[in-house]
């Protein structure tokens, strides 16, 4: 194939040759004005086709050209569909260009390439970046929460955190699970460095058949990002905002005098507290490390088009203050963008996209820490040291969390230069070559230092002061050379093909140093001044290569029928040679119902349009470095005593069996449907998607003695395989009431259904999720015919109330105040055969509600988003080594005595017993959100026009602030780790709201 | 026009010249990356240097968490008379589900004992496996083989204690067909036990130069497989491995207390001794928490420890009046130690554990009394073997030398205090030199196992809920049961 694709190649460029016509100028004058309102279009680019003669329309909408007699004029704006008129020797041409909202003038971004809307086949849903904007997120991707049927967002509530994004429903899963970003043709796995601002548009593939072109990296489905442009006459925008986060939603812990009195029913007859009333309230230790957060944006781009060029300059700069003390993320994103028409027939350009971030942490477990702290112990004593919990009779906190804070000294600092080069040869109308050049190069840095200090007992460094540099470079280079034929045949069969070809690197390499007394001068931390004997340095690295060739074939006849056909071929160096190319076809065919003769005369409808495609993608995100067997060298002993010591290797990991593809084959059924002029729209689908041979870690014996590479006791393999299965419905209405008062409404909603169609270990379970309780015990099963990853546990049925009751029992052990568990195998003891499901952590629906009203000069946005039938263990309540916090709830709800409660156990619920996986700990996880209210006001045009102001905008904005919930912990929306470890909830950052104030300027 | 054309197909000319260069570099080789920043293991176990490095691993990795801290006071010393949970009341409840025989197969600390031995006795077995290919001295060779079947065979009698009969594994798992294998019996386990002590025993020498200090030694395997032997109350074997030890130079420390101190590790009577070093900037060293999570808790310098695994007062009682080794085997709060630490009376528990104590004095890195070498197996334990196989076998006149040599020390020249034991009788004398085991080797994870063996575990831990027939043994980790999806057991009573 890809030699075809070089000699075609050849062949076109040896061959081609230009017709020019010489003739006589016209000038010619003219309005572009809306299609459906009137509207004098501003801006509008009008050129001389084939030429580089170009110009724009005034204020007035009008424009003025010359141009020979028989020439063709193209019209352009940003939002509406171009048109070409022929001059015909006119002198006056107005224009009326149609808005995209009308759907055969809707173009769509497609992978490689872009098609008319009328021409897709597959599911893919469009945001624009304007849309994206009125969320104040720092990480644009987390803007999509609600906003799109079948995509679920899951968003962290830590500053600079990437959300994790699920596509219908949770399929790949191995290690990154995130979709393929595409920003100009460079991929990406993440784009937190991706200015919301700069972002035109987002293309979220999601049916299998328009993500197959991305084969290799597909099976999460693809995200292509276009960033804007420059278009029309110059502009200045000023967009900022500032504000700050509220968290919310925190779960009230139990004060001084409860926790006392719940340590004193802990630790027995010892009652280690003499008087737990004396000591008050004592510390909210939320309170303490928590607090309103600041943070601001400013973004300032100069972006306009000229006759041969177009730009967009844009510097932007977000503060994120966390709303852990000291906590802040900074971000600077630059980027640049021209695109220059060097000839009619050469085009060339640049995206470059540069960003800084830099970031003060706070300990990852410091929530935790906080959840668990005695409020015995104060902040600080009355002399000002610290509250030392060594001075309580509590064992396993040792913590104070605000030395915690106060002695936690880590930044980062991570630079981006990415972006990619282009070149577009047209060769005639309908034969166009691009090449395209890209990369990125990061560079993460990390600075911990630990000072000598004395906090409290089990908070100091007496010994040495410690300082840990670690540096993460990542290059990656790209090149992408796509051939693309575009022709209309006898006016009603339109044919594109498209052949490709592309090529990545990306290596990483990391290094991590150490030092130790290394002097305390804050910006001055160099390994070099610390000890030079005990000095380390490791390092390590990566480098993952693909190589790819692909095609597409497009038929449409008529607007009626289209039908799309693509096929990849990639090869990856993760894979073993025999199984590292694969082949990954699509198909898909679309009828637009509503462009049939037939449909002329009806009124009902209008839009009308089935889709259906099939396609096969593969995932290929598995570690490099897998496949073959490595040694461990990290052992020293100590032979001959003292302090002698002598290095050691040895064998410590299990390697995988040939890994081979992981594929995902998925079909989609759609209709479109819109009524009143589109007014009023609805859209549905049907998918049905199998991830065939899922790579995921599941554990191994421990009697094997060996872990992955990972160094969990599990093994990487092709382990089982998935099907999600679901529908999805998006509806959408704009109305006018009267001149002044326009709305829409949009609602999308989600159904999906997770379903283990086989297993590698057959009929046996995978288990997971032994982060759930403190022994380890796996808390979820992965077994064919249900979803992946359900927790798995006993069932409660109630709380021993007495000794009696314990005697006559299936649990003699057990104590009074213990979980009764169910005997589900009726042998009339409690053992692991009565450990039954207890609930799905995947979410069966998503629901989004968008609204948008605009009155005169005010607008009004409310978006509400939620999830709805999923669990969430709550393993916090039971992760217990001894004298945490417990929440007040508990305190309330806890069984302290013959009948004081049949379904909260006693204080002792983190025993192994009790904190053994069971249906106590599966909790309701729906949640209704109101995920953004914004009120924005333009400015008046007259009142703009006097000030020399193109338009002004100012908004209020309130993101997040109310979340319904059931669910007892901090926040519903849990991160899993691995699709066996879904949805177990041992601690996250609290949710919090922002309240923003913000201004838009354009000049 | 022309000035067009020419340009164009220029430009369109290179960007051919770029695809087809491209597509040439894209062959094969293109995909073909060397694993990075990792030794692939087909360049180890090739140079006598590769088997050093194997051997070494099999020692440093004998320090680690799993086999010396918490796993082992959970399973080898909680279920003991003279040991409890210690801390604060309410930190590690489930230390004391094992106090009172009431710990599930759910339980953290069965599952990481169980997989801290097997990982240990997979880095023996690829040691054993590949060593022997590697052209190197015939004789270090065979020392190096020797060395980690000692390893294993510790790993599997600790196993069998705690578990009876388990998986035996002797090669690192080739192939899936490997990975999921039943129990063998405890009578098999022990059977590969004694083989490889067998074999660690005819080629280990009997002592080392300095640099390689803490080494397996033949003594050290011949001791093991008297105490494997004891365990199987094979006691003309016991009988015949302790008289051969005796005859290899040992002898007993002077000052019983001292012999437990740094600067007197590996000393005369010390026949296999965990090496812990406390190296500066060296996480993969200071890695030992023996001395730690024992230590006393509540020092307000941060020195000391955890308080876990303290004596009990049955201990206490259990000490002869006048026993010096009472003062040396427990720390007690309001007192001072031997080396002038003072340990105030608000310290979080009344004892603690002595044998493992670092002087507060002694500067740590990475946790505290990182330094403190594990006694596993001591010469008085052997002298106490030798003891009880020759009473069990007729032979009072040696158990009772055998015997006064221990106490003779423990009197440390005062006459005033530990009789000599002179009853001949059997079943006193047995119970004499049962007793003395308690007192001797106190807090050193061998009462619990031995009480055991001794046939008396409800006699003497009926009264903290032991149960005949369930409680000599643990659970099998329940992950581990579910993972091998039926293929493994549960002991009985779990």
């Amino acid at each position: 194939m890809k030699r075809i694709f070089t000699i075609s190649g050849l062949v076109l460029c040896c061959f081609f040759f230009i017709n020019a016509a010489f003739a006589q100028n016209v000038a010619v004058k003219g309005r572009v004005t809306d299609a459906t309102t009137g509207e004098t279009l501003v801006g509008v680019t009008v050129s001389v086709k084939g030429t580089t003669n170009g110009t724009q329309t005034d204020v007035n909408g009008a424009y003025s050209i010359n141009a020979p007699i028989n020439a063709t004029l193209s019209f352009s704006y940003l939002g509406y569909a171009s048109q070409e008129v022929t001059v015909n020797g006119r002198n006056n041409i107005d224009v009326k260009l149609l808005s995209q909202n009308n759907q055969l003038a809707q173009v769509v971004v497609v992978g490689y390439g872009t098609q008319r809307k009328v021409d897709v086949s597959g599911a893919i849903a469009t945001v624009n970046g304007a849309e994206l904007s009125k969320q104040p997120d720092p990480n644009p991707v987390s803007a999509l929460q609600g906003k799109v049927a079948g995509v679920q967002i899951i968003n962290s509530g830590a500053p600079g955190s990437a959300p994790q994004i699920n596509i219908r429903g949770i399929g790949t899963v191995y290690g990154n699970a995130n979709p393929l970003y595409v920003v100009d043709d460079v991929w990406y796995d993440d784009i937190s460095f991706l200015n919301s601002n700069d972002i035109e548009s987002m293309s979220i593939l999601k049916d299998a058949s328009s993500e197959a072109i991305y084969g290799i990296r597909a099976a999460n489905g693809v995200v292509i990002i276009t960033t804007k442009k420059g278009k029309g006459a110059p502009s200045v925008r000023y967009n900022m905002y500032v504000g700050y986060q509220h968290p919310t939603n925190l779960i009230k812990m139990s004060n001084a005098t409860e926790y006392a009195t719940l340590m004193n029913e802990l630790n027995g007859p010892s009652a280690a507290f003499a008087n737990p009333s004396s000591f008050g309230a004592g510390t909210n230790w939320f309170n303490v490390i928590l607090k309103d957060a600041f943070t601001q944006s400013h973004n300032l781009s100069v972006s306009g088009s000229t006759e041969k060029t177009t730009y967009n300059f844009s510097l932007g700069y977000l503060q994120q203050d966390g709303s852990v003390a000291y906590n802040q993320y900074d971000r600077i994103t630059a980027r640049m963008q021209q695109d220059i028409q060097v000839y009619s027939f050469l085009k060339v350009g640049y995206n470059a996209i540069l960003e800084n971030n830099t970031s003060h942490d706070v300990p990852g477990d410091i929530i935790y820490k906080a959840y668990t702290a005695a409020p015995v112990v104060p902040v600080r004593y009355a002399n000002g040291t610290y509250g030392d919990p060594a001075d309580y009779p509590i064992g396993s906190v040792t913590n104070n969390p605000q030395a915690e804070l106060d002695f936690y000294n880590h930044h980062t600092n991570n630079y981006h230069v990415s972006g990619n080069l282009f070149a577009e040869l047209k060769f005639t109308d309908y034969l166009k070559f691009r090449t395209s050049f890209g990369g990125d190069y990061e560079q993460f840095g990390a600075n911990g230092y630990s000072p000598l200090y004395y906090a409290t007992t089990g908070q100091q460094n007496a010994v040495n002061s410690s300082l840990t540099l670690a540096n993460t470079n990542t290059k990656k280079w790209q090149i992408e050379n796509t051939l693309t034929f575009d022709k209309t045949f006898a006016k009603d069969h339109k044919v594109t093909i498209l052949l490709g070809q592309t090529a990545l690197s990306d290596q990483v390499y990391n290094e991590t140093g150490t030092a130790i007394n290394v002097p305390n001068i804050p910006d001055n931390n160099y390994l070099s001044l610390g000890d030079n004997t005990t000095r380390t340095v490791t390092d390590g690295g990566s480098i993952l290569r693909q190589s790819s060739y692909f095609g597409r074939l497009s038929y449409s006849y008529k607007d009626r029928y289209s039908l799309n056909a693509s096929l990849r071929y990639d090869g990856s160096s993760q894979f073993t040679q025999s199984e590292r190319y694969g082949y990954f076809p699509a198909i898909g065919v679309a009828w637009n119902i509503i462009n049939e003769d037939f449909m002329k005369d009806q009124t009902i409808f209008s839009n009308l349009k089935l889709r259906a495609s099939w396609g096969k993608e593969g995932n290929a995100s598995v570690p490099t470095n897998l496949t073959s067997l490595n040694i461990n060298n990290g052992f020293v002993s100590n032979l001959g005593g003292g302090g002698s010591i002598q290095p050691g290797e040895g064998v410590t990991t299990l390697v995988p069996p040939a890994l081979y593809w992981e594929k995902s084959v998925g079909s989609d059924v759609g209709l479109e449907t819109g009524f009143l002029n589109n007014r009023l729209t609805f859209e549905f689908d049907y998918y049905n998607r199998k991830t065939e041979n899922a790579i995921f870690d599941a554990p191994i014996l421990g009697s094997i003695g060996l872990t992955s590479v990972n160094g969990a006791q599990s093994i990487l393999a092709n382990q089982a395989t998935i099907q999600n299965q679901g529908f999805e419905f998006t509806a959408g209405w704009r109305g006018t009431i009267s001149k002044d008062f326009s709305y829409s409404i949009n609602g999308n909603l989600s159904i999906n259904s997770n379903k283990v169609l086989s297993n590698l270990s057959g009929s046996n379970a995978i288990y997971g999720g032994g982060n759930a309780a403190p022994g380890g015990t796996f808390a979820t099963q992965t077994v064919v015919g249900q979803p992946i990853g359900e927790f798995y546990g006993y069932q409660v049925v109630g709380i021993f109330q007495n000794a009696a009751q314990v005697t006559g029992s299936h649990q003699p052990n057990a104590q009074p105040g213990d979980f009764i568990y169910k005997d589900v195998s009726g042998d009339a003891i409690i053992s692991s055969k009565d450990r039954v499901d207890l609930g799905n952590p995947l979410p069966k629906y998503l629901y989004g509600f968008n609204t948008n009203f605009k009155y005169k000069q005010f607008d009004l946005t409310v978006d509400l988003q939620g999830v709805a039938k999923v669990s969430v263990y709550n393993a916090l309540e039971g992760l217990r080594y001894g004298s945490e916090n417990f929440p007040e709830y508990f305190y309330n709800n806890r069984w302290h005595g013959d009948g004081t409660s049949n379904t909260y156990p006693s204080v002792n619920i983190g025993s192994t017993a009790n904190s053994a996986p069971n249906s106590f700990f599966v909790q309701d996880g729906s949640y209704l959100r109101i995920r953004n209210i914004q009120l924005g006001y333009d400015l008046p045009s007259s009142l703009t026009t006097k000030l020399g102001i193109h338009s002004v905008r100012i908004y209020a904005n309130a993101q997040n602030a109310f979340t319904f919930t059931k669910y007892k912990g901090f926040s519903p929306e849990i991160t899993g780790s691995g699709p066996t470890g879904q949805g177990i909830d041992n601690g996250v950052y609290p949710l919090y709201a922002t309240f923003n104030l913000g201004l838009n300027v354009t000049f | 026009m022309f000035y067009y054309k020419n340009n164009f197909i220029k430009i369109a000319g290179l960007a051919s010249v770029g695809v087809l260069l491209l597509t040439q570099g894209c062959k094969k080789s293109f995909l073909d990356v060397p694993a990075q920043g990792q030794k692939p293991s087909a360049v180890f176990w090739k140079t006598p240097t590769d088997a050093t490095m194997a051997i070494n691993a099999i020692y440093a990795n004998l320090r680690e968490w799993r086999q010396t801290a918490f796993a082992p006071i959970a399973v080898e010393s909680m279920g003991s008379d003279e040991a409890e949970k210690g801390s604060t009341p309410g930190d590690s409840q489930y230390m004391d589900d094992f106090d009172t025989f009431t710990q599930t197969s759910g339980e953290g600390q069965v599952s990481d004992f169980w997989n801290g031995q097997y990982a240990s006795i997979n880095l023996c077995n690829q040691a054993i496996d590949s060593i022997p290919a590697i052209n190197m001295d015939a004789s270090l060779k065979s020392r190096y083989v020797a060395e980690a079947k000692f390893v294993r065979a510790y790993g599997y009698f600790r196993l069998v204690r705690a578990f009876g009969g388990v998986p035996l594994r002797l090669h690192y798992p080739s192939s899936g067909a490997a990975f999921n294998i039943p129990r063998n019996t405890t009578a098999q386990i022990y059977t590969q036990i004694e083989q490889d002590l067998t074999d660690a025993a005819s080629v280990l020498p009997q002592t080392y130069g300095s640099a390689d200090i803490g080494r397996a030694t033949k003594g050290a395997a011949l001791s093991l497989h008297a105490k494997v032997a004891m365990y199987e109350k094979k006691w003309s074997d016991v009988f015949a491995y302790t008289t051969q030890v005796m005859g290899l130079g040992y002898s007993l420390f002077p000052n019983f207390e001292q012999s437990f101190r740094i600067p007197n590790e590996n000393n005369s009577e010390e026949i296999f001794e965990i090496q812990c070093p406390s190296i500066q900037n060296n996480g993969a060293a200071d890695n030992s928490q023996y001395s730690q999570v024992q230590g006393v808790r509540g020092i307000a310098s941060g020195a000391g420890g955890w308080g876990f695994n303290v004596p009990t007062t049955d201990l206490v009682a259990a000490f002869e009046t006048g026993d010096p080794r009472l003062n040396a085997t427990i720390i007690f709060a309001g007192g001072t130690t031997a080396e002038g630490d003072v340990i105030p009376a608000t310290v979080t528990n009344p004892r603690y554990s002595y044998k493992p104590y670092v002087p507060f004095n002694i500067v740590w890195y990475s946790n505290q009394g990182e330094g403190q070498d594990v006694r596993v197996i001591r010469y008085a334990d052997v002298l106490l073997m030798n003891a009880e196989a020759a009473n069990e076998l007729g032979n009072p006149t040696q158990a009772l030398t055998s015997l006064e040599l221990v106490r003779a020390r423990a009197r440390a020249g005062n006459n005033a205090v530990l009789p000599k034991i002179t009853a001949t009788d059997p079943a006193t004398l047995r119970t004499a030199i049962w007793h003395e085991r308690q007192v001797e080797l106190a807090m050193e994870f061998d009462r619990f196992y031995d009480v055991i063996r001794q046939g008396r575990g409800a006699a003497v831990f009926g009264v903290k809920g032991f149960v005949t027939g369930k409680s000599e043994l643990q659970p099998l980790p329940q992950n581990e049961i579910d993972l091998s999806a039926g293929v493994l057991k549960q002991n009985p009573g779990y």
